[in-house]
């Protein structure tokens, strides 16, 4: 193995209200594949910004060949020989390969941008890569594993000694990660360095030579990839001790009929082939990491998206759902992953979001009836102890906990037997995550049934009655509560080892 | 300054508002200082707004359009051809006046219907489909009236009595009219269920449609409420220059548009206001007005109106930006 | 054989677009003889002149996703400068040809700042210049047409750009700088810096300005562009047609950006070529001249564009409805 490259050490980073670096340290060498593992929110990825100058540390040191560097943004990282491979490509569809490779930095010939050079060049470049596409190719026209080909080659173009992969093979084909594997290989023969984000523990165990563990933005360890097991690198992830008090057993009783039945439902590549049951008053957790296709089948259920095929039962009929109009009326509800875009209107008061779904409740004749809605939003601001000034406040004006709460009270207007919650505390802080918590417990045991997709396995662990486990969008595994613990639900979550 | 932002009366009325009264109020006095008095008469001020009820309903038409986050600059067009098929059917295929000013009104509904339509259902891109209109309209005026221009009648003539409409003898009607129309849009935006979904949706249409809402629909209708909007206007344009000619009408775009943004509705939708576009109607009008009373060419009016736009959106998309 | 030469190099858009152009001038050519003399060749192509010119330029902001539809009122209000400083000033027409030409690229320029810049939207911004150009327009000619000088005049020499009247047979010559025109914008498109980030700005700006490309000089560019060649657009109106009249042009942007979408330019940026472009124009034309010879009134030809505009931007949304 050859000489350390790159080093960081002890690299914190702090955002508002979240530390997201704590005292990070890594090591790269030539002409190694680094793994860079941990769940979601590890940090992984901030590191790799603030690497990369897109992020500004707050201290700590990056050695990069001996000296120490700080780069401003990604154009000067990429001068010193730092690229990222992203996992959302940056590709121009409307130019061809050779033209998107060399773009911002064109062979000339007098005016003239010398397209046939840089035709040549890139064929050079395929060739010394092994490989074969045709770089007079319109970009968009490329399979996506082919357009993340191109990045790499870009990458290397730009002589770098460096490449960090971000979640490169989210969306390839088995061909197309051999391909991608072939390429790798090479370029560590070139002696380039390479740190490789994934969750697929089978192919950390191929292509890498260690594994660097990370954990709620700490450092935890390294191992050599040969030396170690899927079971280490998840005790790595997730050992960490659960201070609340986790669930032992479910509230639900055996008897409680099934609510909603979803069979063989089909969306896309994120949705294959899920079947799951929901009873009433229970809270059914949906676990997996990021890309496992939860947000996407709740969407899907909810007529969001639209699904290729699949049945959906409510209370044992079976109901047709092509909109959310149609799942609203079928007594579903869906508090969004990303409330600002999906949940609300955030330039409108507490009240009028508060009745959005319901507005026929609040009509008198033709009008809207202010007064109603007023108290009736005041009701549910004084039921989930909603802070706000009064319920003319627009909902901008509101933390992040209290706008949850102001989608609460959306789909409870509306009476939905079911609701949705994704990461249903994503970006609140905890005072106000336990709040939420209990108002979800309280609306179970009042008989609401309950989705909860969390990528928190403390969530997860606390509130489930039962879990659903997805990977890569098939569902990989039902747990029951009694039996699920941290380690059986990771392993669900990764990919097994072929 | 921030005081009085604070205070009850000028949180209810909005601050922009008050400003733009205070505006035009300034204006007002500042034509009537340059030009020795003459702008100043009640009479003289109710004479401009005869020419100017037209644009009123555009800008208002246009108001919901823009409340959904989208644009319709085929307006001034259209009006033209709402007018030039009624007047033409009016003195070539016999239709009674009554029902010329009822066809007006459907020539409107119908072009607000197709551009309700393809931006909602279709999903082209609103200003794609103002493009198609504008050329549409004006083809298809142009084609039912042989490329003739039409003169409504005058008061003079037994039909002339639409007239009455702007004015019937000292009774502005017209003016009774457009705050009229203006309450009516008033209550519909801010008091029913469709002015709040096409507030919202303008906004933010996603989280409107995941809470179960046809959004769809309230699109379309935010554009056929538009449609309606200028049929009425047209009536009100030949009501006060009874000639229309096919082939124009671009102009009025822009002076519609103005009005509305002056009254603080912003281009990103999911705010409007209707007293907005009204105050901002008459800050437009007497603008252009005071210029012609200065003494300068109509041409001027082109120009500032033109500048005062690039200002406006310019002062909306600037506030977006910090607040993003 | 050189032409099915040619013809192989068209691409697919293109090639449909040919196909359009015959099976209008055959069916026009059978439903009325009158439509296939010399006369009604030349008032085509004079009447194509400025759109093309128009077309060409504005195929630029349409590639970058924008568009600019203050080049139809413009055009009048740079030909009225011309005038005005020709007619009234008693300049030298080349003078007059140059101010056109200045007044468009300075449009161009301020369009591109508040578009790239200020970040107005484009068809707003350029809605407000539009009304500006107007003003401007009618203040220079005092609101009465203006008559640039007659073929016959010793001034008129510039006519000659467009058609040359020899032994009575008029020579549509103007078709020559068109095609030339054509092909320059062609290469620039294609294989300049320019033409590229053009391309790019449309099809991803973020990425683009990613790549270190300065995307507000271009953004600005292609809007320039757009403006100079409304400014030649002044000048060949100026030089076919014999008086301007200020408070007309407006509408004329649509045949130009009709054109350019018919040739292929995509409503939502990053496709399109400049020959395209040029065909699509003729099809634009061909309907206007064509439609009256077949006891259509001229004006169908507005409606058809704008049933073609939405036409061609709804294949644009089924396909990436597909994707």
């Amino acid at each position: 193995m050859g000489d350390v490259i790159l080093t960081m050490k002890g690299i914190d980073k702090s955002f508002p209200g979240v530390h997201a670096l704590d005292h990070v340290d890594l090591e790269v060498r030539k002409g190694e594949v680094l793994a860079l593992m941990g769940e979601n929110g590890a940090g992984k990825s901030t590191l790799m910004k603030v690497l990369t100058g897109i992020y500004k540390k707050d201290s700590g040191t990056i050695t990069y060949e001996g000296k120490e560097v700080e780069f401003k943004n990604t154009r000067e990282a990429q001068d010193a020989g730092i690229v990222i491979v992203h996992q959302e490509l940056n590709m121009l569809g409307h130019l061809t390969v050779a033209q998107n490779l060399f773009i911002g930095r064109e062979f000339k010939n007098g005016i003239k941008i010398d397209d046939k050079k840089m035709n040549e060049e890139a064929k050079k470049l395929f060739d010394r890569l092994n490989v074969d596409i045709d770089p007079t190719e319109t970009m968009s026209k490329l399979t996506v594993g082919k357009q993340q080909m191109c990045e790499i080659a870009k990458a290397v173009s730009f002589d770098a000694k460096v490449i960090i992969f971000d979640e490169p093979s989210a969306a390839l084909t088995e061909a197309e990660i051999e391909e991608m594997f072939k390429i790798i290989r090479d370029l560590k023969k070139k002696d380039i360095a390479m740190v490789y984000i994934s969750h697929r523990m089978d192919e950390i165990k191929v292509i890498t030579d260690r594994v660097t563990v990370m954990r709620d933005g700490t450092y935890v360890g390294t191992l050599i990839t040969n030396e170690c097991t899927k079971e280490d690198i998840i005790n790595m992830m997730v050992g960490r001790v659960i201070y609340e008090d986790p669930k032992t057993v479910s509230a639900v009783p055996k008897d409680a009929p099934v609510v909603l039945k979803v069979e063989h439902l089909n969306a896309g590549k994120m949705v294959q082939d899920v079947s799951f049951e929901l009873r009433k008053g229970e809270i059914l957790g949906f676990s997996g990491l990021m890309g496992a296709g939860r947000t996407e089948t709740a969407r899907a259920l909810f007529g969001a998206d639209p699904k290729e095929s699949g049945d959906i039962y409510i209370n044992g009929q079976k109901v047709t759902i092509n909109s959310p109009e149609d799942a609203v009326k079928a007594g579903i509800g869906y508090l969004s992953e990303d409330r600002k875009r999906y949940g609300i209107v955030v330039q409108k008061t507490v009240a009028e979001n508060t009745t959005m779904a319901t507005m026929h409740k609040f009509m008198k004749g033709l009008f809207i009836d202010k007064k109603k809605e007023e108290e009736v939003a005041q009701e549910y601001v004084d039921a989930l102890a909603t802070k706000t000034p009064g319920v003319d406040q627009l909902v901008v004006n509101l933390s992040g906990g209290n706008q949850q709460k102001v989608v609460i009270a959306k789909w409870l207007t509306r009476d939905c037997e079911i609701l949705i919650f994704d990461e249903p505390t994503r970006g609140i802080d905890v005072g106000a995550k336990n709040e939420i918590y209990k108002l979800m417990n309280k609306l179970a045991s009042e008989g609401k049934s309950i989705i909860m997709i969390s990528s928190e396995m403390t969530e997860i662990l606390r509130m489930s009655d039962r879990i659903v486990v997805m990977c890569e969008g098939k569902k990989t595994g039902e747990i029951g509560i009694e039996e699920a613990t941290q380690e059986n639900i990771m392993n669900l979550a990764t990919r097994e080892i072929n | 300054m921030e005081k009085f932002k604070q205070n009850a009366f000028v949180k209810k009325v909005g601050f922009n508002r008050i400003i733009l009264v205070g505006v035009m109020l300034l204006m007002y006095l500042a034509f009537g200082a340059l030009t020795g008095g003459s702008f100043f008469t009640v009479s003289r001020i109710m004479n401009i707004f005869n020419y100017v009820y037209f644009l009123g309903f555009l800008a208002l038409g246009v108001t919901f359009v823009i409340a959904t986050g989208g644009i319709d600059f085929s307006i001034g067009p259209v009006m033209f051809c709402c007018a030039l098929i009624s007047g033409y059917s009016f003195f070539n295929h016999g239709v009674p006046m009554g029902l010329a000013l009822v066809l007006c009104v459907v020539v409107g509904l119908l072009f607000g219907c197709w551009n309700g339509y393809l931006v909602a259902f279709v999903k082209i891109p609103p200003f794609i489909v103002s493009m198609a209109s504008m050329n549409m309209a004006k083809g298809i005026a142009a084609v039912f009236t042989k490329t003739q221009s039409v003169s409504w009648p005058q008061s003079s003539d037994p039909a002339g009595w639409y007239r009455n409409l702007v004015k019937f003898g000292s009774i502005p009607t017209g003016f009774i009219i457009f705050i009229a129309a203006a309450v009516v849009c008033a209550i519909i935006l801010n008091k029913t269920k469709a002015g709040r979904y096409i507030l919202c949706l303008g906004s933010n249409s996603e989280a409107v449609r995941l809470s179960g809402v046809d959004v769809k629909k309230w699109t379309m209708l935010a554009y056929v409420i538009c449609g309606i909007l200028v049929g009425i206007a047209a009536i009100f344009y030949v009501g006060a220059y009874t000639t229309v000619q096919p082939g124009y009408g671009d102009q009025y775009n822009n002076e519609a548009i103005a009005c509305c943004i002056m009254g603080g509705t912003s281009m990103a939708g999911g705010l409007a206001s209707i007293a907005g576009t009204v105050i901002g109607t008459l800050i437009i009008s007497l603008l252009q007005q005071g210029i012609l009373a200065l003494g300068f060419s109509k041409d001027y009016q082109f120009i500032i109106t033109g500048l005062i736009v690039i200002a406006a959106v310019y002062a909306d998309v600037s506030a977006r930006r910090r607040k993003n | 054989m050189a032409n099915k030469k040619a013809l192989s190099k068209l691409k697919g858009r293109e090639a449909i677009v040919v196909g359009i152009i015959l099976v209008m001038v055959v069916v026009f050519s059978l439903l009325s003889p009158t439509f296939r003399t010399y006369t009604t060749f030349v008032s085509l192509l004079d009447s194509s002149y400025y759109v093309a010119l128009m077309a060409i330029g504005v195929t630029f902001p349409l590639i970058t996703g924008g568009v600019d539809l203050s080049i139809g009122t413009g055009l009048i209000s740079y030909a009225l400068f011309g005038g005005y400083l020709i007619v009234h000033q008693e300049m030298p027409v080349a003078v007059g040809l140059i101010a056109c030409v200045i007044m468009g690229t300075i449009f161009g320029v301020l369009n591109g700042f508040l578009v790239a810049v200020m970040e107005l939207p484009p068809f707003l911004a350029t809605l407000c210049t539009c009304m500006i150009n107007r003003g401007i327009g009618s203040l220079l000619s005092g609101g009465f047409g203006i008559s640039w000088p007659s073929a016959l005049s010793s001034d008129g020499w510039f006519r000659s750009i467009f058609r040359i009247n020899s032994n009575g047979k008029i020579l549509p010559v103007g078709i020559i700088l068109i095609l030339v025109l054509v092909l320059v914008m062609n290469f620039v498109l294609k294989h300049t810096k320019v033409g590229r980030y053009t391309i790019a700005i449309g099809s991803n700006k973020e990425a683009t300005r990613l790549a270190g490309v300065n995307v507000k000089f271009y953004h600005i560019f292609a809007y320039t562009i757009c403006g100079f060649f409304a400014g030649l657009a002044a000048i060949a109106y100026s030089g076919t047609y014999v008086t301007i009249y200020p408070g007309s042009g407006a509408g004329f942007e649509m045949d130009a950006i009709g054109g350019a979408i018919v040739g292929g330019v995509s409503a939502s940026g990053g496709v399109g070529s400049i020959i395209g472009t040029f065909l699509g124009v003729i099809v634009i034309c061909l309907m206007k001249v064509g439609l009256p010879f077949i006891g259509l009134q001229a004006n169908w030809q507005q409606i058809i564009t704008g049933l073609i505009l939405i036409g061609a931007v709804l294949i644009d949304v089924v396909k990436k409805r597909k994707v």
